[in-house]
């Protein structure tokens, strides 16, 4: 019996142990990122063999590694081998974890819009480039140009060198509806053509689907559902009101979306649609994965995204339902906006990511170079498009791949990708054309038909440039940074809560609390911080007067 | 019962004197001593960044933390007069809900499973009920949307014996949230548990339940008599640390299951301290969430330890 009772005492006190253990690491930022970066400041010198090895974290490298051809090539062109530090988990809360134990490798990459990029700057993590680019970059000079301009940080200097950055005339956000549903709607003419949909037009269709189809394969008809953990129906909903990430006045004050003249509107469109009964119940449960699933189910008509967002669910459909059955981006112009006033195409000629040389690097001149030429136009076209004579030939001064390659990128990217390497290192890429006219990016080489459908629907009035509006946010630390997170909680629940409203009216009464919580938590405060970033920005871009 | 000897009864000696009798012993506690400060205790000094404003300046994590604007209790101020009361009520409705859940449901299961006579039938249960706990929260939280959805299993069997005439939104009813994690966690540790207890069980000795046989005790009575108060200090030690738990309501099932639209009822200390500590960079105002929830957690430990002594003789009592 005693012993006994020592057995589930013993069970206990190591279930205790396990639970005290947990309280220590709790308040603890960084004692957990401590030991898996630790070994990064004592590399980056040259070994015996002249071979200088680079940290590398890479919020976008997934779990590879650095052994692929392209990568081969790369160490043979710059003598520089890398070191890849994969994300674990949500990359911002590595980034964070890295920063307060100061302990992130010779180069991090990072996404550009976040504050983390100016809290990796304040902390004085990341080195000023201007002098090294001066002396070892003359293609960083040559390919960044005014972008470079663009980048700098408050005190006039460089921190770091965009990574997708450049025009992008692709397009991104739409309205995206099955084509096969769509013709037995509105016939094949209309859905095969790329004119514009008016708001009425688009509920129109989308009553007809309701009635034409009940259900589909016995399960309830979706007229429209939602991804409400990536929230990518934002770009698709607010370009079609011809709004942008802030509301920015005449005097160039920011304030929040939400102050928008025309958010109202979009509101109350996204209202009609869940009064009526044509958006998905369970829109704002969805997870990635559940609206994947539910897109491939067969079942839904019509979702608001990017375009290429469904393209798991799009090769799904193909074989089930048929090569028809795809989601096709168009355009739908809301009520009371001309169709030149949506803003539905929003590329950063920023980039996405920002990628710069840590104070823990010891050769900032290997890395500097190293970076050269990943930078110039040889560098680009060995990172996506691989290496000559094995993956393209230079046709008549021109880049042409080889054949199994634009097809291996079609079919089956992923593998395509990790057996060439070709596309598996995205660092500092430029969009648009190199100087032969061929596309920087070899699988824009041949698009497919709903890249090509996509960028027919939208013009030159909707590209709107999202850098404009990125990083003004205050830091996470000042007194603001968390005010702004308030701000952002007190949006976020109160958003589903509009759409989900029994009727306009009482739509109107939670947009008004809304907006008063928001006040109360603090948002003056932040639109102000956030209007004297924007101002100084526009005078630093020269944009003002 | 006592299952030491008295200090008074020992030989009297000098701390000096039995520390070098017992050297070799200490020898050998001498790395997990080492352990636990260097795991356990020295990472605790990152509590002090819940008084300062730390902000990282590149001079190095202790220099920094030097460094930094020294706020006092401004975090835990903000805290306090802002989402403390949202949050605390999350916390404890969630874990309240858990415990009357986890806490007999593994005991229950535990009798039922002794008093089953087929080996088979008995260990059959005893792994399948095992079974989720080794399912990741990522698998399990899907299991459950998909359960919960409008056209899901449930509602649909809701629907076939006419409990509703309408789907149920699962996860779009705040409170309902405080119910499903609560049954997430209780079907999650079940099996667990229940090993415990049945380990506590099998330790009674088979010749009380005979006696009783002799004296004419019907099943229920043995439960009642024997069984039961046999398992009460198992079921004491797993209550005190269910309540010194009682803060750590989960952190992966709330962030894979909770959606915007009940953010104001699926937020608990661990995901708040989370979604400003780690997402926002707000070291100092995440720490001292963290360091609000050890300190009450503890508190909580040493309550229902003194508690257990309170009601009892020494047994039951962890310490």
């Amino acid at each position: 019996m005693k012993a006994k009772k020592m057995v589930a005492l013993m069970l206990g006190v190591t279930m205790l142990a396990a639970a005290v253990t947990g309280c220590g690491g709790q308040g603890d930022g960084g004692s957990a990122g401590a030991g898996d970066a630790a070994g990064a400041g004592a590399e980056g010198g040259a070994s015996s063999d002249g071979i200088v090895t680079l940290t590398f974290f890479d919020k976008n490298s997934g779990s590879n590694t650095f052994d692929d051809p392209v990568a081969r090539a790369i160490q043979e062109k710059t003598g520089v081998t890398v070191q890849v530090e994969n994300p674990t988990g949500d990359p911002l809360e590595k980034l964070n974890l890295m920063l307060t134990g100061q302990n992130y490798p010779d180069i991090v990459l990072m996404d550009r819009g976040n504050e983390i990029v100016n809290r990796y700057i304040d902390a004085g993590a990341l080195i000023p480039l201007n002098d090294l680019i001066d002396q070892y970059g003359p293609h960083i000079k040559e390919m960044y140009g005014e972008v470079m301009t663009k980048s700098v940080y408050s005190d006039g200097k460089n921190y770091y060198l965009n990574n997708w950055y450049g025009v992008d005339p692709d397009a991104v956000a739409g309205v995206l509806m099955r084509k096969d549903l769509l013709t037995e709607i509105v016939g094949e003419e209309r859905a095969n053509s790329n004119d514009p949909f008016t708001q009425s037009e688009y509920l129109d269709i989308l009553r007809q689907f309701k009635e034409k189809y009940p259900t589909i394969d016995g399960k309830e008809s979706i007229a429209v559902t939602l991804d409400a953990e990536s929230k990518n129906y934002e770009g698709t909903l607010f370009g079609m009101y011809g709004m942008t990430t802030y509301y920015a006045d005449e005097n160039n004050n920011i304030m929040h979306k939400a102050k928008a003249p025309r958010y109202q509107d979009a509101i109350g469109f996204m209202n009609t649609l869940y009064t009526e009964g044509l958006l998905d119940k369970e829109w704002v449960v969805n997870k990635k994965e559940q609206w994947t699933q539910k897109l491939s189910a067969g079942n839904v008509f019509s979702t608001f995204c990017s375009y290429w967002d469904p393209d798991s669910a799009n090769t799904s459909l193909a074989s089930t339902v048929g090569e028809d059955a795809k989601f096709y981006s168009y355009k739908v112009v809301a009520d009371g906006v001309d169709p030149s006033e949506t803003k539905y195409s929003g590329r950063s000629t920023l980039g996405w990511d920002a990628i710069g040389i840590t104070s823990n690097c010891q050769n900032p001149e290997a890395a500097i170079k190293f970076i050269d030429f990943l930078v110039s136009e040889e560098g680009q076209y060995l990172m996506m498009w691989g290496i000559e004579g094995e993956h393209w030939d230079m046709v008549d001064g021109k880049h042409v791949p080889k054949q199994e390659i634009v097809d291996g990128f079609k079919t089956d990217f992923d593998n395509t990708k990790l057996e060439t390497g070709i596309r598996k290192w995205t660092w500092f890429i430029k969009n648009g054309n190199g100087t032969d006219g061929s596309p920087y990016d070899v699988t824009k080489y041949e698009t497919t038909e709903l890249t090509d459908f996509a960028n027919a629907s939208f013009g030159e009035s909707d590209r709107w440039d999202t850098a404009d509006f990125t990083g003004l946010e205050p830091a996470g630390s000042s007194p603001e940074g968390l005010k702004w997170q308030k701000v952002k909680d007190v949006y976020d629940q109160n958003f589903p809560k509009m759409v989900n409203a029994a009727d306009s009216a009482e739509a109107n009464a939670v947009y008004e609390s809304m907006l008063a919580q928001m006040e109360e938590a603090g948002l003056s405060e932040v639109e102000a911080y956030m209007s004297g970033q924007y101002q100084d920005r526009l005078k630093l871009w020269g944009m003002a007067e | 019962m006592k299952n030491a000897v008295p200090a008074a009864a020992r030989p009297h000696k000098s701390v000096r004197e039995r520390f070098w009798e017992q050297r070799y012993l200490f020898l050998l506690l001498l790395p997990s001593l080492i352990w636990v400060i260097l795991i356990c205790y020295a990472p605790m000094t990152g509590l002090y960044m819940a008084f300062i404003n730390y902000t990282p300046k590149g001079n190095g994590y202790f220099a920094d933390l030097a460094s930094s604007q020294f706020v006092g209790l401004d975090w835990f101020k903000y805290f306090f007069s802002t989402d403390f009361l949202i949050i605390m009520r999350n916390t404890l409705a969630t874990s309240l809900l858990t415990l009357l859940f986890s806490f007999p449901l593994p005991i229950i299961l535990a009798i039922c499973l002794n008093e089953v006579k087929s080996e088979g039938v008995k260990k059959f249960v005893q792994t399948a009920s095992y079974l989720p706990y080794f399912i990741s929260w990522v698998i399990a939280a899907n299991i459950f949307i998909t359960f919960l959805s409008a056209d899901g299993v449930i509602n649909n069997l809701l629907m076939a014996i006419g409990f509703t005439d309408e789907q149920i939104l699962f996860f779009q009813k705040g409170p309902y949230f405080w119910w499903i994690i609560a049954i997430a966690n209780a079907w999650k540790v079940l099996g667990y548990n229940a090993i415990i207890y049945l380990a506590a069980v099998s330790g009674i000795s088979q010749d009380m339940y005979e006696a009783a046989d002799v004296d004419g005790a019907t099943r229920v009575q043995k439960i009642w008599y024997i069984t039961l108060p046999a398992l009460k200090p198992t079921i004491m030690v797993l209550l005190i640390l269910a309540v010194g738990g009682v803060l750590n309501t989960g952190f992966e099932q709330q962030l894979l299951m909770a959606n915007d639209s009940i953010l104001n009822y699926s937020d608990v200390l661990d995901t708040y301290a989370y979604r400003y500590g780690l997402k926002n960079g707000m070291y100092s105002y995440g720490t001292a969430v963290g360091l609000f929830k050890s300190v009450v957690s503890f508190i909580l430990v040493m309550g229902a330890n003194s508690l257990s002594k309170k009601f009892d003789d020494n047994n039951t009592a962890l310490f």
